[in-house]
């Protein structure tokens, strides 16, 4: 079924458009290339990179887009299926599972802008690319695992929506994307206390240089990630009909 | 509780338990209990509450509910709007749970409550049904062996790769109970989708669901158009503020179900009749309906005699009364009126007495149906008002059975007539 709707919304995106695919590039286009001249305007330092800054932090977009996108899925979904779900009686995980296709779906497209890329600034391919369509799926879960848990309060209360709406593009600051991760306390704080940076930071650590100094905290919320998705699905069930009743009344 | 039993030793395929459903409609308050029971049920507390335990601001939508249907039976599910009829449904299909009692299922539930749910306007028919089927529990391979009966049933092979959002309501309702109609639960509950397309498709469509229950089907029908049920239903159900008043025979259940649509402004028990006190002295004291025999009835057939005893009393002496009596039915509005001085009966009363006047109606010609009375007292012209009692002397019709299919008598009225071949 998740398969069926997965179809449906991929076919129905973007029929009704004109430049179709292209505005699943455009966001971290956009973003990259703002930062890129905020960079070069020298508003902001980004730190000492090792590979060309505008692939460094188009890479960066592209994974945060996908972490962020996760986080708010859950509760998007849910929203968005309002009607079938009070109405309907199906696997309310059949959505979940669809909203993590539309994510790896969207980010599949968005990791294409990254062949152009990597060929213009000649990255060399490292053996540790193998390992990170496991640690973008470890950090999906993880972001899906957070959004799960506060879709509940969020179905019954507009503000968390709100505040997920208003904190992102801050969290995105936090998150070390656009400039590199300070390795000295209280800067590697934005690495161990952020639950965005470790699997992200890895990621693209191992697409970009080959190896990581994040091993550490994103094997421990690797580790969380996979229990803590269970979690937040278990949770997701159990809340599914007391929410359907609320809406009811 | 909702179990989902697969013993099919018995033909019960649905039993409800004296189930009960609370609500809250303060928003605020219903959404901090909203948190309240999540984290109950999060930390596996489970609820079991009655209407001993509501907290501020709930109200019970369904109150002890209790009945079963049985493999093959059509159930039609009556009451006014707010009555609990949609709770009800929402528990059966399990998208609810009951706050008190349980629900056992035998086989699998399907359901038909909003058709279209699910559909994406952009995508053509013919896409939206492998997607709404799927949302339905069809599976593919089954949609492809149905696909052709499903656009040939909902006539729309015209139009089947054409987006929906260029279709009709009509067209998208015809498609949606297409695809549903494909279904084979052992229980299906329908929530008034049978008001589909024109009249032709709505004969097909209980053409349809009469199959189904001869195939062993068990249908619950939640609908206001009450005429339609006796075309596939033989029970019914009905709810008032959440409590199940009636269950039992099709006929009697519409009768009951047609007296609550009234009960709240002109009719309903004795005691819900309104009366304008009199300021004359004289007055209606009392109204009853009574049998042939003389003994108290609420309960009839079209042909019986019906008798209704109003007593008037008098504080002082009154002459020349002329009693009117208008009957009434909550679904039709007034069907006639009558008085004691279109029969030239006069009639008064001295200081102090009560008068008993006799209304009979031999062989009434009512179907079924709910009816009462408003009875006017006026004095020998109509300016001489005394005394009204509206929606009072309430009695049901409630057989023999109507025909809506075209085969037997129906409306209000027996009007005796011939039929001639020439």
């Amino acid at each position: 079924m998740a398969w069926r709707l997965f179809l449906r919304n991929v076919r129905g995106m973007y029929r009704q458009t004109f430049l179709g695919l292209f505005w699943a590039f455009l966001p971290p286009i956009a973003n990259t290339a703002v930062w890129i001249f905020l960079r070069q305007q020298g508003v902001f330092d980004t730190g000492e990179m090792s590979v060309n800054a505008t692939l460094y932090i188009l890479t960066g977009m592209i994974l945060w887009q996908s972490f962020a996108d996760a986080l708010q899925m859950p509760l998007k979904i849910f929203n968005q299926n309002k009607s079938m779900i009070s109405k309907l009686r199906f696997s309310r995980e059949a959505l979940i599972m669809l909203g993590i296709g539309e994510g790896f779906f969207n980010l599949a497209i968005r990791m294409l802008l990254l062949i152009p890329a990597f060929l213009w600034f000649g990255v060399s391919l490292s053996w540790t690319l193998l390992l990170v369509p496991l640690t973008i799926i470890l950090m999906v879960l993880w972001a899906t695992a957070i959004g799960l848990l506060l879709m509940p309060l969020g179905a019954l209360y507009q503000d968390v929506g709100r505040f997920l709406q208003l904190a992102i593009p801050f969290w995105m600051i936090i998150t070390p994307i656009i400039y590199v991760a300070p390795d000295t306390f209280p800067g590697s704080l934005l690495v161990w206390l952020n639950p965005a940076s470790p699997l992200l930071l890895l990621s693209r650590d191992l697409m970009l240089v080959g190896g990581s100094s994040f091993w550490v905290p994103a094997l421990l919320v690797g580790v969380l990630a996979v229990p803590m998705f269970l979690l937040g699905l278990v949770i997701f069930r159990i809340s599914i009909p007391v929410l359907v009743e609320r809406m009811s009344t | 509780m909702i179990h989902s039993a697969t013993s099919n030793e018995d033909e019960i395929v649905l039993d409800v338990d004296h189930v009960w459903k609370i609500y809250c409609r303060n928003l605020k308050r219903s959404m901090r209990y909203g948190v309240q029971d999540l984290s109950r049920e999060i930390f596996g507390k489970g609820r079991d509450r009655t209407q001993s335990d509501l907290r501020p601001g709930e109200f019970c939508a369904v109150k002890d509910a209790h009945f079963q249907v049985r493999s093959g039976e059509c159930v039609g599910m009556l009451g006014p709007n707010g009555a609990g009829k949609s709770s009800m449904l929402k528990m059966i299909n399990g998208l609810i749970k009951p706050d008190s009692g349980s629900i056992t299922i035998r086989g699998s539930v399907g359901a038909m409550i909003e058709l279209g749910t699910g559909f994406n306007p952009v995508l053509s028919g013919r896409e939206n049904i492998y997607i709404n089927g799927s949302i339905l529990g069809i599976s593919k391979s089954e949609i492809d062996a149905k696909f052709e009966k499903v656009v040939e049933f909902a006539e729309l092979g015209h139009v089947i790769d054409s987006p929906i959002m260029t279709y009709s309501t009509g067209m998208k309702m015809r498609l949606g109970f297409s695809i549903g109609a494909n279904l084979r639960p052992k229980l299906l509950l329908i929530d008034e989708v049978l008001a589909v397309g024109d009249v032709g498709f709505r004969m097909k469509c209980f053409a349809h669901l009469r199959k189904l229950v001869e195939e062993g089907v068990s249908i619950i029908l939640v609908t206001h158009a009450v005429s339609m049920l006796n075309r596939v239903a033989t029970r019914s159900i009905v709810f008032h503020h959440g409590s199940i008043i009636h269950d039992g025979d099709l006929e009697t259940g519409c009768v009951v179900y047609e007296e609550t649509m009234g009960a709240s402004d002109r009719v309903g028990n004795q005691g819900n009749s309104q009366a304008q006190a009199s300021t004359t002295g004289v007055s209606i004291a009392s109204v009853e309906v009574v049998d042939e025999h003389g003994n108290a009835n609420k309960e009839f057939e079209t042909g019986q005699d019906v008798v209704i005893k109003v007593e008037v009393k008098a504080d002082r002496a009154a002459e020349d009364l002329n009693l009117v009596a208008a009957l009434w039915s909550p679904v039709h509005g007034r069907i006639a009126s009558m008085s004691t001085a279109s029969q030239h009966v006069q009639f008064g009363a001295v200081k102090d007495s009560t008068v008993t006047v006799t209304l009979r109606f031999e062989k009434v010609a009512l179907l079924l149906g709910a009816y009462h009375f408003n009875l006017s007292l006026y004095g020998p012209v109509s300016t001489d008002f005394h005394h009204r009692v509206s929606g009072i002397g309430n009695f049901r019709i409630v057989g023999p059975p109507t025909c809506s299919l075209g085969r037997g008598i129906d409306g209000i009225l027996k009007i005796d007539h011939q039929w001639k071949i020439d």
